[in-house]
């Protein structure tokens, strides 16, 4: 978690991510950002996020990213 | 007409629409002024655009989503006495610096038309009046407003219907946002071929599935994108899931497009037509085209084609001499596409435009664009990048002297260099000073729009120097990684 909270503190650091949990719904977090972030979360966890991970329920907060790494992680 | 996920315009509406909103404005407004015009991602955003125009007067598009000191900025530019805004951004525009009327599209969108005052305002337009004035970055870290008449946008409109085809049965899908020069085909050519332009909401691009569902859903047939929305939905795979099935034309415009993407869309989607578009918002938008026929492969690289109808284009060198094919030198562009210059501003104005070095018989005026490029054996144009420090960014035109005389205004940053890592697309800050990084970024968050917001921040004793004292920029890239 603490690795992941550095990437996005990193990322944006204007972004509360403790607590945000519409980072995409409310579009907190822009296409950019996005592009950003899937590329370093595939290098940091040795994961490959797929398209259809890409949905809003997984990254609208720091803790369903987290949920997601691990998922993947598993697979 | 327009449509977004929540409503929808026909024609007719439209034409209502912006009679009623161009008779309040008439009524309100001297003929000839410049109305600011703040409205979300809607259908009644362009009927704001062309109200303001039926009035007689011209628009200056902002975006509210950008920082207050970025909108006080370009107020502070154009000067307006008036501004439009809907309801939803009444509250973001009473915290400006503006001290004119604020008039809200909600209130007077049942104005009773005036066809009389209409047609007077009308008849006070002529072709090179202004139509619009759209913000872009400046190098001197104030925002450059370029003014474009009404006869430049149609003769782009006119040039890029006929390359892309575009009729009453195409429906467009729009991403730029709405106060950004790209929206103008979105806007401009449904009014002037009967297409149709849906809006898709922004956060749409930060899930491409959802993305190309709503391509399919609202049966989209052309696009006319920037490269980096183009790049977006194959980087992140969306084709993996799924194909936008109605597409037929995409144009994409704005950088150079990496062709490892565009193979991805060729190879699913074949028979689209795809078309490379070159040009800078002082010659309206784009000034030559590329059908891209060939299929592409990860290194190629697309020339920038052959100028639109009514663009005329020379390539100058350095002692304002025209060069021998195949020679590298600075794109010129002229014709009636040409800016009316920056707001306000004669000085810069005067610098950019100047008269033809080549034609000393009448007045020919010419945009230097500061790009680089030269002819090709068939005459084809190619690209070679800048000549100075602009850089193309997310599709979005960046002054780095911009982001380091923001950066300058921070407490704690000494000195500053910005550079830009284009394979990465990361826009680097390199400082002096004790301002940690966050401090750093959280000021461009409020003063700057987010995408010339600092995405990698290096924080050095100081900034290495040539033997000419001069900043060593080769050895700060060697920070990139």
């Amino acid at each position: 978690m603490e690795e992941l909270m550095q990437i996005l503190e990193e990322l944006r650091p204007d972004v509360d991510f403790e607590n945000e949990t519409a980072l995409i719904t409310n579009g907190i977090l822009d296409s950019f950002d996005i592009v950003a972030l899937v590329g370093e979360l595939n290098d940091e966890f040795d994961i490959e996020i797929k398209p259809n991970n890409l949905v809003p329920e997984n990254f609208n907060s720091a803790k369903a990213m987290m949920a997601l790494i691990e998922q993947l992680q598993d697979e | 007409m327009f449509s977004d996920p929540e409503s929808s315009i026909t024609f007719a509406q439209f034409n209502d629409y912006t009679k009623a909103i161009g008779t309040y404005i008439a009524k309100t407004v001297p003929q000839g002024s410049p109305v600011v015009v703040m409205s979300g991602r809607h259908v009644m955003t362009p009927a704001c655009y062309l109200g303001v125009v039926r009035a007689g007067c011209f628009y200056g598009p902002m975006d509210a989503d950008m920082p207050t000191a970025r909108l006080n900025q370009i107020l502070s530019v154009i000067k307006a006495d008036y501004m439009l805004v809907d309801k939803a951004h009444v509250e973001v525009a009473s915290s400006l610096d503006f001290n004119g009327t604020i008039i809200v599209l909600e209130d007077i969108i049942d104005t009773q038309p005036d066809a009389q005052l209409l047609a007077e305002r009308e008849a006070s337009l002529i072709c090179t009046s202004p139509l619009y004035v759209i913000f872009t970055s400046g190098s001197t870290g104030v925002p450059k407003g370029v003014i474009t008449s009404h006869q430049s946008l149609m003769c782009y409109i006119d040039a890029v219907t006929k390359v892309l085809n575009i009729n009453d049965t195409d429906i467009m899908g729009n991403q730029s946002p709405l106060d950004y020069i790209a929206a103008i085909r979105d806007i401009y050519l449904p009014i002037s071929t009967g297409a149709s332009t849906f809006i898709i909401p922004k956060n749409e691009f930060a899930v491409p599935t959802l993305l190309f569902e709503t391509l399919n859903r609202e049966k989209i047939t052309a696009l006319c994108w920037s490269v980096a929305g183009v790049e977006l939905p194959a980087k992140l795979g969306a084709f993996d899931v799924m194909k936008p099935e109605y597409l037929q034309k995409l144009c994409f415009s704005g950088s150079v497009m990496p062709c490892k993407y565009l193979k991805i869309w060729q190879e699913n989607l074949p028979d689209v037509l795809y078309v490379n578009q070159y040009g800078p918002t002082e010659a309206t938008a784009s000034c030559t085209y590329y059908v891209v026929k060939e299929k592409v492969d990860d290194d190629t690289v697309l020339p920038i084609g052959t100028p639109y109808d009514n663009y005329k284009i020379l390539l100058l060198n350095d002692d304002n001499q025209p060069v021998k094919q195949g020679e590298t030198a600075e794109i010129c562009v002229s014709g009636p596409i040409l800016a009316l210059g920056y707001y306000g501003n004669a000085d810069y104005t005067e610098k950019a435009f100047i008269q033809n070095p080549l034609n000393p018989n009448y007045r020919e005026l010419i945009y230097k664009t500061g790009d680089l490029g030269s002819i090709r054996e068939d005459g084809v144009l190619e690209f070679h990048g800048r000549k100075d420090r602009q850089i193309k960014h997310m599709g979005h035109r960046i002054e780095l002297g911009e982001i380091e005389e923001t950066a300058k205004k921070i407490e704690g940053v000494l000195d500053c260099c910005s550079l830009y890592n284009k394979p990465k697309e990361h826009l680097y800050l390199f400082y002096t000073g004790p301002a940690t990084s966050k401090e750093i970024v959280l000021y461009f968050r409020k003063n700057l729009p987010a995408f010339m917001s600092p995405r990698k921040l290096v924080n050095l004793e100081a900034l290495p120097t040539l033997p000419n004292g001069k900043l060593d920029m080769q050895t700060l890239k060697t920070y990139f990684k």
